[in-house]
């Protein structure tokens, strides 16, 4: 049974592991500063000018950028796992990723990039991306209301494949001038300008997180199956659609800014579970804090590796991402759940 | 005796689009009763369950419950009544019995978003009368398909209900198992005026634990009434189409039926 | 991008150029030893790639930048991305952004980049020696019959310059038609039987580096029906003189004027 004491306890502990993490990833960088100079701009003493511009400017938005992003796609990853009833659920490997990042390619091409009401503007087209993506892989899938595996993972192949092709037609039509900027941003990039999408982000990952979480007990009952949970009393149908739009919500919106990133909703999720179980009432906050512990170290590797070059923070999350799946798949998933 | 019957279906139509269909089928339950449903496969009993919890409506006809028809019910208070237990127990993330059982209180827990003592307290009792309190901490997937079965039971007694279905209750089971799960359900009906409505394949086993039975096939409610009334052979062979014998149990009196095997000849 | 008001220090000492043709232009125009640093892929002149770098075309690191403390960057229309010269902007270091689409306009961004380091002596000189010789060249190959061109800027797929492309415009002063001068996207991808079809009598192959031009001209010999691969008139050419928008798009047009006009007196 989880008590709130201990939604408390594990977010909390989760939020403290993210801040030390974010700590760490603000001293590292291109620009030679040293951990004095950090310090002095974290607690607003004297600094020298390009360690304040570097602390403030460039270092801290990007790292809030990855925090808000890994949680967003965390959490999305989680309601997909629930809402399908499936592990191996994620934006990514349901191709809504790629419908968001569709979407948002298209929003790119027409010029939403720049003000605050670009990037809303941004994010609610990478958001219907997501949806009409998250909807196709239902209406491929779906067998008799259920959804099995196979199925799903197929539809949800077949659907990323599609959007991918989808953006390369439009990316085929690009000038030239453009096209390396799109495909660096499809590699996924958390390169970030200012503090406005982390703004964007924050709220719309908010609105989904909490549409999420008020489900959190209705997503337990659901993971005994539908029937089960209807005969229980939730309401599987409502609970369905709210959890389908918000996750789909949470892909739009992080994709919109950072093109598509894999492996954080898929692997995340699982290695939570792995600590604290599979009650979402405390798996979300926690996964979500997580997430955006991980993606903070993952962005910051992508920053410093190969310094001053940049890994696509895509490679990283794939990296760290595969060999754990593989790990999963070898002990857990061996064992037959569902 | 109550006058009014727990469960009332009256002339109730369902069908999935295909070429069968529920047709009108009406039945009471009364309280305390323990009611079987039998029939052939693919008579409709498992779709009668879902009508009866509101998983589907039917298309033509009325369900009420303690004279409440269903539609005028939350899926929450119908489940604070009724409660299942399903013949398959599919998880998609590993839980264990005690997170089961807690799962049971979600229709009593309104406005609670984290169950409280007193859930846990229900839940606890509801493990100890199906007899897995001690497995408690144990993850389902370790278990026995009887101790399974029982922690589902320990579900669907969490949520206090009147009305008990179950959907073929000794069919993954050994022998002493079935025993029990009978014993089990016998003892809550007495003690405790469950009503108990169950799914079975097995003529015997309903035969032997109801009051009365229903007999369902091609959709359609054929007979009801006692073991003796509805376990008749010219029945039983003419709806199931297959040669049986029935004759009386010499422990309990009620109708045992037993198939009449082929010899190596028949068919030809 | 370009067009916007930009607040420009009186004489810029730290520059950062974001694009190899602005580094060829600054040290064209000698003030090369201003420049603190540049991208990966400035790889001319070689003391370019003795400086600093701060990262790709796409791909600029703010942070190597900011620690240069540049008081001024160089940018492209052809090439950088408009978020990039926002972002660098909105931290305070003045962004000039030159929009190169033609023979014409990379002059002017040569003479203006001239204007913003104080070098406009320079720039003009510069400026004026590359339209005289363009003039030159253009009398010479006036009233003379223009063969048709196919600009191979990519063999597969094959990608071709198409309308208002700095690559087509110097093929028409050189003396040719580009057979792709009037595709409506600028490096649109296009098909090898289409461009057959047109016919053309000289094959341009731009080479980006790579080793092995024969291998290319190998790939194209099958194709023996065309005019140009007939007669043998299938000409690589350094990819950067013709589409890196700086001063040696001169050497650039000398070069295909004399492939597609052999028979002038040069």
């Amino acid at each position: 049974m989880i008590t709130r004491r201990q939604a408390f306890l594990g977010t909390g502990g989760v939020a403290v592991a993210l801040a030390a993490v974010s700590a760490a990833a603000l001293t590292l960088g291109a620009a030679p500063l040293t951990l004095s100079e950090v310090v002095s701009v974290l607690l607003g003493r004297e600094a020298p000018e390009l360690a304040a511009t570097v602390v403030l400017g460039l270092r801290l938005p990007r790292i809030l950028l990855a925090a808000v992003a890994g949680a967003g796609l965390t959490v999305a990853g989680v309601a997909f796992q629930a809402l399908t009833r499936n592990p191996l659920a994620d934006p990514a490997v349901l191709g809504v990723a790629s419908g968001a990042a569709f979407g948002a390619v298209v929003g790119q091409l027409a010029g939403l990039e720049g003000s605050l009401l670009a990037a809303f503007g941004l994010s609610a087209v990478a958001f219907a991306g997501a949806l009409v993506a998250a909807a196709a892989v239902y209406l491929i899938a779906a067998v008799g209301g259920r959804l099995p595996i196979q199925t799903l993972l197929l539809a949800g192949v077949i659907t990323g494949l599609f959007f991918s092709a989808a953006i390369t037609l439009i990316i085929s039509l690009v000038d030239l001038a453009r096209l390396g900027g799109i495909l660096h941003w499809l590699m996924g990039s958390l390169g970030t300008l200012g503090y406005r999408p982390v703004g964007v982000m924050a709220l719309g990952c908010a609105v989904g997180t909490g549409a999420v979480y008020a489900q959190a007990r209705a997503l337990n009952l659901l993971a005994l199956g539908e029937e089960s949970a209807l005969q229980l009393g939730v309401e599987a149908e409502r609970v369905k659609r709210v959890i389908f739009v918000a996750a789909s919500l949470l892909t739009g919106v992080v994709v919109a800014h950072t093109g598509p990133i894999g492996f954080v909703g898929l692997i995340v999720p699982h290695a939570v579970r792995l600590a604290v179980g599979s009650d979402n009432r405390l798996l979300i906050p926690v996964a979500a804090g997580a997430g955006a512990t991980f993606l903070v170290f993952a962005d910051t590797l992508a920053r410093v590796a190969v310094r001053p070059a940049e890994l696509p923070v895509g490679v990283i999350t794939a990296f760290c991402g595969a060999p754990f799946f593989v790990y999963l798949l070898r002990t857990r998933f061996r064992r037959g759940l569902a | 005796m109550s006058p009014e019957p727990l469960l009332a279906v009256r002339g109730v139509d369902f069908g999935y689009g295909g070429a069968f269909r529920l047709e009108d089928v009406s039945f009471e339950v009364e309280r305390a009763e323990v009611f079987a449903v039998i029939g052939p496969n693919s008579s409709g009993k498992t779709t009668l369950i879902r009508l009866l919890t509101k998983v589907h409506e039917p298309q033509r006809g009325e369900i009420r419950l303690g004279g409440i028809a269903l539609g005028r019910l939350s899926r929450r208070a119908l489940a604070r009544q009724v409660a299942v237990v399903p013949q398959e127990l599919t998880l998609a993330f590993p839980l264990t019995v005690e997170e089961l059982a807690l799962m049971g209180r979600h229709p009593h827990a309104e406005g609670r978003f984290f169950e409280g003592p007193e859930d846990l307290a229900r839940a606890w009792e509801a493990m100890a009368l199906a007899g897995v309190l001690d497995l408690g901490q144990q993850p389902l997937d370790t278990l026995s398909g009887g101790e399974r079965q029982r922690a589902v039971l320990a579900r669907a007694l969490a949520q206090e209900p009147r009305l008990l279905l179950l959907d073929e209750p000794t069919s993954h089971l050994d022998l002493r198992h079935q025993r029990e799960i009978v014993g089990l359900l016998r003892r809550l009906n007495r003690e405790r005026a469950l009503t108990v409505v169950l799914v079975s394949h097995d003529l015997n086993l309903a035969g032997e634990v109801a009051d009365r039975l229903l007999l369902l096939a091609g959709g359609r409610v054929v007979r009801i009434g006692s073991s003796d009334e509805v376990l008749e052979e010219g029945l039983l062979e003419e709806v199931y189409g297959c040669p049986v014998r029935v004759e009386k149990s010499p422990a309990s009196g009620r109708p045992v039926v037993m198939i009449r095997w082929p010899d190596a000849d028949e068919g030809r | 991008m370009s067009g916007r008001r930009v607040a420009v220090p009186a004489r810029p000492t730290r520059v950062v150029s974001l694009a190899p043709s602005l580094t060829e232009i600054v040290y064209a125009l000698g003030a090369g030893e201003r420049l603190v640093g540049v991208t990966e892929y400035c790889d001319y002149p070689k003391e370019a790639t003795a400086k600093p770098k701060v990262g790709g075309i796409y791909t600029p690191n703010f942070e190597a930048i900011l620690t240069l403390r540049p008081d001024l960057a160089l940018a492209t229309t052809e090439g950088n991305r408009e978020e990039h010269v926002r972002g660098l902007a909105a931290l305070g270091i003045p962004v000039y952004v030159v929009r190169p689409v033609d023979f014409a306009t990379v002059l002017q961004s040569i003479e203006r980049v001239g204007r913003l380091l104080g070098r406009q002596g320079e720039a003009a000189a510069l400026a004026g020696s590359m339209r005289q010789e363009a003039e030159a060249i253009a009398r010479a190959v006036e009233g003379v019959r223009r063969p048709r061109v196919l600009y191979v800027l990519w063999g597969n797929p094959l990608i071709v310059p198409g309308r208002d492309t700095l690559i087509t415009d110097l093929i028409r002063r050189a003396g040719g038609e580009s057979v792709t001068r009037d595709e409506p996207l600028a490096y649109p991808r296009f098909s090898v039987e289409e461009a057959m079809a047109r016919q053309p009598e000289r094959i341009v192959l731009a080479q980006h580096g790579e080793a092995s031009v024969d291998e290319r001209l190998r790939e194209w010999q099958h194709l023996r029906l065309l005019p140009a691969v007939r007669q043998g008139r299938i000409h690589p050419i350094d990819g950067n003189l013709m589409h890196r928008p700086g001063p040696r798009i001169l050497e650039g047009l000398r070069t295909l004027a004399r492939l597609l006009h052999p028979e002038v007196p040069w």
